[in-house]
């Protein structure tokens, strides 16, 4: 895109009229031809011809002095060659303020104005081409970035589809998980159920004497001795104090041994039915029935296993469906037409103003962060809300910290065209209305104008 | 801003005084129909802050006093009478206490009364610094004696004081009536001082210390049942309207008005002071109202000023507490401002939004944030980082801007402020000697005892351009929380304990805002050499303020209510000498709807003070920001105002010579006429301009009285002749803004609006002549530099112009003046004319030219055009 810029000098005044008026444009001329009276533009009026720009104001419409200050509703026309021409009210005129850059409306004043269009001209010639390298680069970077926008869009759009592929397969496993860990119940409870049917077996009670003796023989010689009934047994009325030796004799039935046929007749009546004596060690004491039986260990183990095998599942399960429906929600945004703007998403813009520092994360939140560290929120991502023409050249992030007198607080995000994209700006012009300045290549327009810069007489 | 004035400005009218202390006014019923208002309305205020009569000791005390014999009594054998004062003792003969009677006949149909403890056990505050000089006496003389009185002369008009023994009474008399009488119903009581004793619980509870202390009141009677105007000036948070309590500013002055008589009453007490305003209107027996006046301490200094016209009372009380300073012209202009202008980028794209929609404007204003961290005479070094580079932006297109000074000073040992006042022991005191510190916007700060002359002295010195970094001659002040507001305070201002001196901060209280302006105002005029005149803005004021500046109502809020108020509350300033008066447009709390902040301005363009302000939390309001329909109708409104200022400007330098208000309730050029005394929904500028803004949600149309019985009004903007002594309806669109031109006046305006009203200065005058039915017009136009002292230094130009035998003229009115302008006459519109078939313009070297001129035969309107002279030439127009 090219951006011409016309200097046209038409040296040709002089010919056309033998009077300069002034304050007109000369697509204005044609209604100040010398004659011998003047009508007003809107035609309201006729005076005589040397009553125009004399310094009174004869017309309503302000039209017979566009070279004085005296209409309320007139301008002046501010030819500035080399610059841009533009009108001014008429009440600039000889204010003694130099609003024309020729100085042409000070021509009647104290006011000691330069002609300062040339260099103006030059200036803004330069900024303007300055902005158009910046509306190319940008455009460049924008066609870059519109790219990566749609690799990124397939990308996310694949990625997508993967964790939805991933969410199927962990449901499916997720399915046999829960059938694994129903049959280990299963199992479990059987084993639970045979073990208390089997409760006042013998077997049980053999099983139970022998491990209690087992218990009792610490040095496993099979044969209990006073040391290790000293060591092992205590009165239930009073368990801190240890067996005496003649006690400890006495519960042995008078020797100072016992092997386990014995014990099966004597001692395990004493101590699973009598008041007088119990096992000090807990563990494995009588009723502890679960961990005696290896089978329902195993099966407990087998239970727990697959509880536990589920829940990772489960777990894995929510996890991707949370980044499914995160991602939904992240693709249900409007990035632009071209997904030019989604690259925006997940990154965020700093900018440090005075004792703040504002963070900008598009499509998420902007936030204000104090020296102390203290970190306010200023709007999560509310919508896009430029003019009807360029929608996305505005956005507004809402519903932020409240604030002292009602209200929350609201960021307004204005996207200029530039080369970087950068937080510029952010200000406060009402309390809790916060202004940003956000600049990137995707605002740039390929349709920016100029106005151009031209001159005339 | 109290609600004494507010209800004085309101024009209520007493219709005689009878009498001074136990003042007998006789009253119209209106009095008593406003104070009922005064008693509605309710809003965000916490009354529980603030103080009423019954908690407060010594008001509490004195009310409890009934009428009755009183144990005062005149020792006549003690009487002195010189040429210019009688001096007389009274003995209070239940506790044989003596005081000492002054009694001063002043020039100008003024009568001082001074009573002081004969011995007091130390002296007793006298307010110092409010009159403008010790005022000049007359002479009195003795027309009677016997053992029950005397009679003395009080000059002319057959005006006699009678004093009478047993019990002391004082009476004023013109020829057989009594204008005043003191102590009528026995109600006078004056405490004397006493030591402290522990007994007096009640003057316990601000006692902290055993050694001697006083305290005392005086007062006079009353048996008014609603609380009394409490005159104690005060930072009151939401503000509410029609309520006696006190507020920012106290004038101790309250007027009477019949259709016969003006007077007024001018109590020179700076301490807590309580008013009590009572009558018997309704009953039979004749009118009076009795007013009741208690002050907590010093002693008690009255001025009677007689009258008899609104115009005498004005020039009177000028003569004692002097008129309003003679503001610069720019000051008249509008004035944008808001808490806060963020930073110089901030200021400078609000500047440029004026000159985008085309408004003028003169000031814009920074609020505290401006200031590194609430130290005022500093800039916050990011936001305002090169403050010369933001004030020269301005003066490039010559406007002008105000910066907060307030006078509490951030205790902080790096700040220059603080340090120089610490170690110079300018700081006021706790009752323990060290320097008073209260919280505030800074936080902790001191408050510069600005009573005292070398601080306010060292003040002034700190607005050298040299000691006031960053600022410049275009830069002015404004003077908040003066009160003094102290956050942390006793009803938000600085404990009565604390010392000034010698003197307890009760016995000056009133007087610190009037002290910080003074102080302020004298810097600015130091700072230029003595050459420009100052602005400076304050929001606690006491009588003599209008010396200094110009005082706004506060903090008021974005209701209809409020826009109403500020038409009485400017109007009762200006009745008690502060003209230069106005109200935050669009309301400082709150958020205006769009139609009030339309209106605001619309009133505002016609107040003396014009200034737009916003609270912090409130969104931005600059004037284009409602869409370009209502941005229209402010522009209109501001361009209203500037093609006024002439007028304006005209009306301040009257005020500043005469002491008359700016700003008038119709009764003051209306003295006879009954229905102009109760009106405050509308008011005269000056003498010739009547304004009746819209202040009525959704108005369609507003009644207007137009006043004088052969007078006739001309609508300002259609020219339409209206009849006086009527209520006129007018219809209103959201562009009206009822404004009349008195017939038989000359109002010199300029209508090229411009940017600012600098831009204005050599503009040429359009004359506005509205002839009355006798076809005779009246008027001034005063010029000078706008913004110097070379005024009093006769350079200005002071024109009459009248209208009389189809003869227009201008006549110098100050020979011995010396000024020249550029300035010249553009236009002279005539209103009520009939068409001539030849108009001839006569100079001063009697050279003749004929003008050019339009008839406009539906209005009666003639144009003449371009007659051009020089606005300071003599020059004679001949309609023929």
């Amino acid at each position: 895109m090219r951006f011409l810029i016309i200097i046209s000098a038409v040296f040709c005044y002089g010919f056309v009229d033998s009077k300069k008026i002034r304050g007109i444009s000369s697509s204005y001329k044609r209604f100040y031809r010398e004659r011998k009276s003047f009508l007003c533009i809107d035609g309201s009026k006729i005076i005589p011809f040397e009553q125009v720009n004399d310094d009174y104001c004869d017309c309503e419409d302000g039209s017979d002095e566009p070279g004085t200050s005296a209409c309320p509703r007139g301008r002046f026309y501010c030819t500035n060659l080399g610059f841009r021409p533009h009108y001014i009210p008429s009440s600039r005129v000889n204010d003694g303020i130099c609003d024309c850059c020729d100085a042409s409306d000070e021509y009647n004043s104290h006011a000691h104005c330069q002609n300062t269009c040339w260099n103006l001209g030059q200036r803004e010639r330069a900024y303007v081409e300055g902005q158009m390298r910046t509306l190319d680069e940008g455009l460049r970077l924008k066609q870059q970035l519109i790219e990566e926008g749609v690799l990124l869009w397939r990308e996310k759009q694949a990625q997508l589809r993967e964790l939805q592929q991933v969410a199927e397969d962990l449901q499916i496993k997720l399915e046999e998980h829960r059938r694994r860990k129903h049959e280990a119940d299963r199992l479990k409870e059987q084993t639970l159920k045979a073990l208390e049917a089997a409760d006042s077996g013998l077997r049980h009670q053999n099983s139970t004497v022998t491990s209690i003796f087992e218990l009792l023989d610490s040095n496993k010689d099979s044969s209990i001795t006073v040391d290790e009934l000293q060591a092992k047994v205590a009165l239930i009325h009073d368990e801190e104090r240890v067996l005496s030796e003649d006690e400890a004799v006495a519960l042995l039935g008078g020797g100072r041994q016992m092997d386990l046929t014995k014990f099966r007749h004597t001692l395990w009546d004493i101590l699973t039915k009598g008041d007088s004596v119990k096992i000090k060690d807990t563990h494995g004491a009588p009723g502890s029935l679960v961990g005696e039986d290896l089978h329902l260990e195993a099966a407990d183990r087998a239970a727990k296993w697959e509880a536990t095998n589920l829940k990772k599942v489960e777990e894995a399960y929510d996890t991707v469906n949370m980044e499914i429906s995160d991602l939904r929600k992240k693709l249900a945004i409007d990035y632009g037409t071209d997904w030019e703007f989604l690259f925006l998403n997940s990154q965020c813009y700093k900018l440090k103003v005075y004792e703040y520092t504002y963070t900008l994360c598009p499509f998420n939140q902007v936030t204000q962060k104090n020296t102390a560290g203290t970190e306010v929120s200023l709007g999560k991502w509310g919508m896009w809300a430029g003019t009807p023409k360029n929608q996305y050249s505005q956005m507004v992030y809402e519903n932020g910290e409240p604030c002292w007198q009602g209200g929350s607080r609201s960021a307004t995000v204005t996207l200029t065209c530039g080369t970087e994209t950068a937080l510029r700006s952010v200000k406060e012009p009402s309390k809790c209305q916060y202004i940003m300045d956000f600049q990137t290549p995707v605002a740039c327009q390929p349709v920016l104008k100029q106005r151009g810069i031209h001159s005339e007489l | 801003m109290n609600e004494l004035q507010r209800w004085l400005g309101s024009s209520q009218i007493l219709l005689k005084i009878s009498c001074l202390l136990d003042f007998l006014y006789r009253m119209a019923p209106v009095l008593l129909l406003w104070l009922a208002v005064c008693l509605s309305g309710t809003w965000a205020v916490d009354r529980g802050n603030f103080k009423t009569c019954d908690q407060s000791a010594f008001c509490k005390r004195q009310r409890a006093l009934k009428p009755g014999e009183s144990p005062y009594r005149a020792l006549l054998e003690t009487m002195e009478l010189t040429n210019t004062r009688l001096t007389l003792q009274l003995i209070n003969d239940n506790n044989k206490v003596r005081l000492l009677l002054e009694l001063y006949r002043l020039q100008g149909n003024i009568t001082r009364v001074k009573i002081n403890e004969l011995k007091p056990l130390k002296p007793r505050y006298e307010v110092p610094d409010v009159l403008i000089r010790e005022p000049p006496t007359e002479p009195l003389s003795l027309l009677s004696q016997d053992e029950n009185g005397v009679v003395l002369s009080l000059g002319a008009e057959s005006q006699r004081v009678i004093v009478s023994a047993r019990p002391f009474r004082l009476d004023i008399m013109e020829g057989r009536e009594v204008l005043m009488s003191l102590n009528s119903r026995g109600l006078l009581a004056f405490e004397h001082l006493r030591m402290r004793s522990k007994q007096q619980s009640e003057w316990q509870q601000q006692v902290h210390i055993s050694h001697i202390k006083w305290r005392w009141s005086l007062s006079f009677l009353s048996h008014y049942n609603g609380d009394p105007y409490r005159l104690y000036n005060l930072d009151v948070f939401q503000y509410e309207l029609y309520n006696p309590m006190a507020l920012y500013g106290a004038v101790p002055v309250m007027l009477a008005h019949n259709a016969q008589r003006t007077t007024g009453i001018f109590w020179l007490n700076a301490a807590e002071t309580w008013v009590d305003i009572s009558s018997n209107t309704g009953s039979s027996e004749t009118p009076q109202t009795d007013v009741r006046w208690i002050s907590e301490s010093g002693i008690i200094d009255v001025f009677i000023m007689l009258g008899p016209t609104p115009n005498d009372v004005f020039s009177q009380y000028a003569s004692l507490t002097g008129t309003q300073s003679f503001p610069p012209l720019a000051s008249l202009g509008y004035h944008q401002c808001r808490w806060n202008y963020n930073d110089q980028e901030d200021v400078q794209s609000v500047d440029a939004g004026f000159d985008e929609h085309d408004i003028p404007y003169d000031f814009i204003w920074l609020d505290i944030e401006h200031t590194d961290g609430k130290r005022y005479f500093t800039w916050d070094p990011h936001k305002f980082a090169t403050p010369k580079e933001m004030l020269q932006g301005l003066m490039d297109k010559k406007r002008k801007m105000v910066a907060i000074v307030d006078p509490h000073i951030k205790v902080d040992s790096n700040y220059k402020i603080h340090n120089e006042i610490r170690s110079r022991g300018f700081y006021i005191k706790n009752k323990d000697g060290g320097d008073y510190e209260g919280w505030c916007w800074p936080g902790s700060a001191g408050y510069p005892d600005f009573t005292r002359a070398d601080m306010r002295a060292w003040w002034a010195s700190m607005f050298a351009y040299d000691q006031y970094e960053g600022s410049m001659e275009n830069l002015y002040t404004w003077n908040d929380m003066n009160e003094p507001s102290v956050f942390n305070g006793p009803e938000v201002t600085m404990h009565k304990d604390a010392m000034h001196g010698a003197w307890e901060h009760r016995d000056v209280h009133n007087l610190y805002g009037f002290y910080v302006q003074m102080a302020t105002a004298e810097g600015l005029i130091q700072r230029s050499g003595g050459v420009e005149r100052p602005f400076v803005l304050t929001r606690a004021f006491f009588a003599g303020s209008q010396r200094f500046g110009a005082v706004w109502t506060g903090d008021n809020a974005a209701e209809w209510d409020h826009l109403k108020i500020s038409i009485p509350m400017c109007l009762s300033l200006g009745l008690v000498g502060i003209s230069f008066c106005g109200a935050d447009v669009g309301g400082f709390f709150k958020s205006p709807s769009t139609e009030l902040l339309v209106r605001w301005y619309q009133t505002g363009a016609y107040q003396p003070f014009f200034r737009a302000h916003a609270h912090l939390d409130t969104p931005r309001r600059e004037p284009w920001l409602f869409g370009p329909e209502n941005t229209a109708l402010i522009r209109e409104a501001v361009r209203q105002r500037y093609t006024f200022m002439p007028y304006w400007y005209q009306q301040f330098y009257l005020a500043h010579r005469t002491g008359q208000p700016v700003m008038r309730p119709l009764w003051v050029e209306y003295p006879q006429d009954p229905a102009t005394f109760a009106l405050d929904d509308e008011f005269l500028i000056g003498r010739d301009l009547l304004v009746h803004p819209v202040t009525e949600e959704g108005a369609r149309g507003v009644t207007a009285y137009l006043p004088g019985k052969d007078e006739v009004w001309f609508d300002i903007h259609t020219f339409q002749k209206h009849n006086g002594a009527q209520n006129l309806y007018i219809p209103v669109t959201m562009s009206s803004i009822p404004v009349f031109q008195r017939g038989g006046s000359i109002i010199p305006r300029k209508m090229r609006v411009r940017r600012s009203s600098s831009c204005m200065e050599h503009d040429p005058y359009t004359l506005y002549v509205a002839l009355n039915p006798q076809r005779t017009a009246e008027g001034e136009l005063y010029i000078d530099d706008g913004h110097t002292f070379n005024y009093e230094k006769k350079e200005f130009i002071h024109r009459r112009l009248s209208f009389a035998n189809n003869v227009l003229s201008s006549v110098n009115l100050a020979p011995d003046a010396q000024f020249t302008t550029g300035s010249w006459i553009e236009r002279i519109v005539i209103l009520g004319a009939s068409k001539p078939s030849k108009v001839t313009l006569k100079a001063a070297d009697g050279q003749e030219s004929q003008i050019e001129f339009e008839f406009d035969a539906s209005m009666s309107v003639l144009t003449l055009r371009k007659p051009g002279m020089n606005s300071g030439a003599d020059w004679t127009v001949t309609l023929q």
